[in-house]
């Protein structure tokens, strides 16, 4: 039974899927059929200690470093384009493996060259974030960003943090007018 | 008061104007100052379903295809200047009868001619798209494309489009430099 949350909620991913520990971060759109450059969209995630910082740039996980120092952080690759069914890109995370003093791991999914390119998330067609239980594939959280997001160029799409001994995820959905830049500075990279 | 959205904004129709379903698709430039053959701009409406395609040729409306099977759409005719203050090209959508598995009208526009006079969309001015209530006729949205440079001679203006429960309108506002034939078969409709 899969948890469906809107902006803002969580979910203990101990209480719908005990003993879940490999989560699946799915980015997808369709590739662009009008003229114009290619919508190329980025997922990242952010592995935070308890002051919402980085430990260093090896924390700030994305295509041009995919792996995190503990393995803990899989990112399987860049597609400039969309094209293809289904998710475009995916971050593999196993909880396990997240060390001690990493508490939140924030995913957040920006345009490549927005500003150059002026385009905005709801230029693309049905661009989407969700998380899936690695084990079974059941999503539990989902965000439309061509509908919601729409004038956006980069967005926290979600949290995965600790509370008390459990795993839980927080469907956040903001964005950053700012954009990448300012997404990273806010999590203690230049 | 309308919504000015900008491109790849939405707006929820339902929200702005609440249990409203006849609405005026308009469409305006302007007509043409400097010397040479005329902008002649033509509105058109695609009835797409789920999957982003029409159900068969007669959901392409446009001047020579005026009314939709179920009486949905009327397209309202032809302009060929631009001339005229307010919408030149206008097309009447009643919500409430567009057929249940249609998903999006897809608002395009083209220019007429445009290879042989050698137009293109960058070089009309005060081009917009607009919602207005059919009933008070007030304007309900608006897009405005004049700050859009573009080499493209026919274009995607902007959808009305289901979304859970609400119609709702998005400003769209890209093209295709091929112009109405590669448009019209990414929707499924065969062009000569």
């Amino acid at each position: 039974m899969s948890v469906s949350l809107s902006k803002g909620g969580n979910v203990s991913l101990e209480k719908v899927a005990p003993g879940l520990t490999k989560i699946v971060v799915g980015l997808g759109w369709d590739a662009r059929s009008t003229d114009g450059t290619d919508f190329d969209l980025d997922a990242s995630l952010f592995e935070l200690t308890a002051d919402g910082k980085v430990r260093s740039e090896a924390d700030f996980i994305f295509y041009n470093n995919p792996r995190s120092v503990e393995e803990a952080i899989v990112h399987t690759g860049d597609n400039r384009t969309g094209a293809g069914e289904g998710d475009d890109e995916q971050i593999l995370v196993d909880l396990a493996k997240v060390p001690a003093e990493i508490v939140r791991l924030t995913v957040a999914v920006t345009i490549h060259e927005a500003d150059a390119r002026r385009q905005s998330f709801g230029q693309v067609s049905a661009a989407f974030i969700r998380v899936l239980n690695g084990e079974s594939n059941e999503e539990l959280a989902r965000y439309d960003l061509s509908e919601d997001a729409s004038t956006e160029t980069a967005m926290v799409f979600g949290e995965i943090y600790r509370n008390n001994a459990d795993w839980k995820f927080r469907a956040v959905g903001q964005g950053y007018s700012g954009g990448l830049g300012a997404l990273i500075k806010q999590f203690g990279l230049e | 008061m309308g919504v000015s959205l900008s491109k790849g904004g939405n707006v929820s129709l339902e929200k702005v104007a609440p249990g409203l379903t006849k609405i005026v698709v308009g469409l305006g430039w302007d007509a043409r100052g400097t010397d040479g053959a005329e902008f002649d701009l033509d509105a058109s409406l695609f009835q797409l379903k789920a999957d982003g395609k029409v159900r068969s040729d007669s959901d392409f409306i446009f001047y020579n295809n005026p009314r939709s099977a179920e009486g949905a759409v009327t397209h309202s005719g032809d302009n060929r200047t631009g001339a005229g203050e307010g919408d030149d090209e206008q097309i009447l959508v009643d919500l409430a009868k567009v057929s249940a598995e249609i998903g999006k009208l897809a608002v395009t526009v083209t220019i007429h001619e445009a290879e042989a006079r050698r137009q293109n969309f960058g070089q009309v001015s005060g081009a917009f798209i607009r919602i207005v209530n059919g009933e008070t006729g007030q304007e309900v949205a608006r897009y405005d494309l004049s700050e859009e440079a573009s080499t493209e001679t026919a274009m995607v203006f902007g959808e009305i489009y289901r979304n859970n429960n609400e119609w709702k309108f998005r400003a769209v506002g890209q093209g295709y430099n091929g112009g109405l034939g590669p448009l019209a078969r990414a929707y499924g409709v065969n062009i000569g």
